[in-house]
């Protein structure tokens, strides 16, 4: 799966159109309702069947946000998520209960996504119980090779989470977001909690499961590394805005965002010639509040080519020649 | 100077009578940084905190020594110790925020670092405190002093935690995980502090870690540790080219990397660490590991100097590059 925008006979499995997640504060007796945080501002993307879409960026830049809103989890300002065909209406339990079918989600801390007191069988039988889709012993066996689709036992399914390792954690998380045969899955950051021999097992299972089921992914992780080894497209936030998609080919080759160069090079290779060789090139300063934006480019006050337009308008996302998409007035082509 | 800054020797750690870090050794001079790495639970972390002498009540310091310059701070009572950490020795740990007092005012933190140990009075000390954020590449020094940790980023108090170490001057700094908590670009940042400071003041630093770019980016030398025991101990190019301990190769192995091919099989290690209470006479790698054989089970290889320092605790090191060593 190349992933590319052209050549897609079928409709993408996910359509984020101009998406944006506000958070206010609330406001009091003597205070009044603060700001809108823009947690997601103005995104827009699309995922291709049996395409795996690496979201990356640092904390704070929507990315979990975004993710969120994908599934209904939080409501939108603005703009619409479609997934499979459907629009994604966060108040609308209904609509919700639909796309969860073809969507579903997997995060980063397996033992919070787990309820202590289900057997692994009943969490991973729940959502075909609760559709009426298997009983008994149908449910049974379903559960059984969804088991060991994901590398675990059929017996496995009497025990509790807790009798289990934080990988073997996750591959019930994957198993149980499989059930429905979703179109879909979100990951958000599901190997940032486990060990890294443990970490490389997951992904080879999320790899092999993509192959024979041809669904996609949303990997949504902090790992330049990872999301490099499993993603066919990236797409890089920065504080509530893509500033950069590309293939994974092109954004690892050339990175055209300053700010996806700086993230590049600031992700260590785990081999000290190659770390070496790295120009190192330090980005100055933190993220400046998602509450309280900087006017123009969000990323101006840490940019090392940024100039007065960059203080006054918001880039926009343009397509390049190699299908990149980038959001910065100095960009090179 | 000459030798070694630090220098353990044999240590061994114990909880409820089980080696949880057994017979480790290890040394790291002037200006030298090396990188203790391993998964959670192989001991990484308590060797650090032994060093310091800051283990939990549970876990025994059961044996071996731990020089600092020549004195040995396994033996030293409670109070000689106070008086090395933070002079002779200093700790930062991966979460700065909870690292640092809540109550006080970060400059009133750094100062008391000077202060307890009467190198200088207290406004002396918050004088120094103001310079080390100047060199330390903090702007407005003067607000970031006054200024409480919950003002502050996670990247800043990590740096504050780097100030604090740093001013009396120690001659070891242990970082433990000193950038897990942090952003990637904050990373970088804090990194390259760290990289900066102790190249001006020859400081030895211990660098505890599980993430093979870090160790990649910082270290010198690499000690290796698998479930208690040092599996091998190497410069870092070494290391990484050309592991002699078949659970380094496949750590290596497992870790998505620029000049693999995207998608394609990671090698994985299978099993689980055992307990420290099962474990049997032979090497503790032998479950888990692909070259076992049957001497593996019964006796546990001694770490085995290969050449320029480059040692491995292995009965069939000469067989790890079958394992497909890295581009």
């Amino acid at each position: 799966m190349t992933g590319t925008m052209s050549g897609h006979m079928s409709e993408p499995v996910l359509t984020v159109e101009n998406a944006a997640v506000h958070f206010r504060s609330r406001g009091g007796f003597l205070r009044k309702a603060g700001p809108a945080l823009k947690a997601v501002d103005g995104v827009t993307l699309s995922i291709w069947p049996g395409e795996t879409l690496g979201l990356v960026g640092e904390s704070g830049c929507g990315k979990s946000t975004l993710a969120n809103a994908i599934l209904g989890l939080v409501p939108l300002a603005g703009g619409s998520i479609t997934v499979a065909g459907r629009e994604v209406k966060s108040s609308d339990a209904e609509s919700l209960r639909a796309i969860r079918s073809d969507a579903q989600m997997v995060f980063q801390d397996p033992a919070l996504s787990l309820n202590p007191r289900l057997t692994v069988g009943a969490a991973i039988g729940e959502p075909l119980l609760v559709r009426g889709l298997a009983t008994g012993a149908a449910l049974r066996d379903r559960v059984a090779a969804l088991l060991k689709a994901v590398g675990l036992e059929a017996d496995h399914a009497s025990r509790f989470p807790h009798a289990f390792s934080g990988g073997q954690r996750q591959r019930i998380v994957i198993a149980r977001a499989l059930a429905l045969q979703p179109k879909i899955v979100i990951c958000d950051e599901p190997v940032s909690a486990l060990d890294v021999s443990v970490r490389a097992q997951i992904l080879n299972l999320l790899v092999d499961l993509q192959r024979d089921s041809g669904m996609s992914y949303l990997f949504v992780s902090h790992d330049l590394s990872v999301v490099r080894h499993i993603a066919d497209r990236v797409a890089v936030m920065y504080l509530g805005r893509i500033v950069e998609i590309a293939t994974m080919a092109v954004l690892f080759a050339k990175p055209r965002h300053p700010y996806s160069q700086a993230l590049l090079l600031a992700a260590p290779e785990p081999d000290p010639v190659r770390q070496r060789a790295k120009t190192r090139r330090i980005l100055d300063g933190e993220l400046p509040s998602a509450a309280n934006l900087p006017p123009g480019c969000a990323f101006n006050t840490r940019c090392p080519v940024a100039t007065d337009i960059c203080r006054k308008d918001v880039p926009r996302l343009m397509a390049r020649t190699d299908g990149a998409m980038v959001a910065c007035h100095h960009a090179e082509e | 100077m000459s030798g070694p800054v630090l220098e353990i020797e044999r240590l061994r750690l114990e909880i409820d009578g089980a080696a949880v870090v057994d017979g480790l050794s290890l040394s790291v001079s002037e200006g030298e940084i090396v990188a203790l790495v391993g998964e959670s639970g192989c001991g990484k972390s308590l060797s650090a905190l032994a060093v310091l002498r800051l283990l939990p009540e549970a876990v025994n310091l059961a044996g071996g020594r731990i020089m600092l310059e020549g004195r040995d701070l396994a033996s030293l009572d409670l109070d000689a110790m106070a008086a090395v950490r933070g002079r002779d020795a200093s700790i930062i740990f991966q979460e700065p925020t909870a690292s640092l007092d809540p109550l006080m005012p970060v400059g009133e933190q750094i100062a008391e670092a000077l202060t307890a140990h009467r190198i200088v009075p207290r406004r002396a000390a918050l004088q120094r405190a103001r310079e080390m954020l100047v060199s330390i590449g903090i702007s407005d020094p003067d607000r970031r002093l006054a200024q409480y940790p919950f003002e502050l980023s996670g990247g800043m108090c990590q740096r504050i935690m780097i100030a604090i170490a740093l001013i009396c001057g120690p001659r070891l700094l242990i970082a433990d995980e000193p950038t897990t908590a942090l952003d990637v670009t904050i990373q970088a940042q804090i990194l390259h502090l760290i990289r900066q400071l102790v190249a001006e003041r020859s400081t030895a630093v211990l660098l505890i870690t599980h993430d093979m770019g870090v160790v990649a980016d910082m270290a010198d030398r690499v000690v290796v540790m698998y479930a208690g025991r040092v599996a091998e101990s190497a410069a870092a190019d070494a290391l990484f080219k050309a592991p002699k301990h078949p659970y380094t190769a496949l750590l290596l192995a497992s870790i998505p990397h620029a000049a693999l091919v995207p998608k394609s099989r990671l090698a994985t290690i299978e099993g689980t660490v055992p307990r420290p209470s099962s474990h049997g006479s032979g090497c503790r790698f032998a479950s888990r590991c692909p070259l076992v054989e049957d001497r593996c089970r019964r006796e546990a290889p001694a770490l085995v100097d290969h050449g320029a320092g480059h040692q491995a605790a292995c009965w069939r090191s000469h067989d790890v590059g079958l394992l497909g060593a890295r581009a």
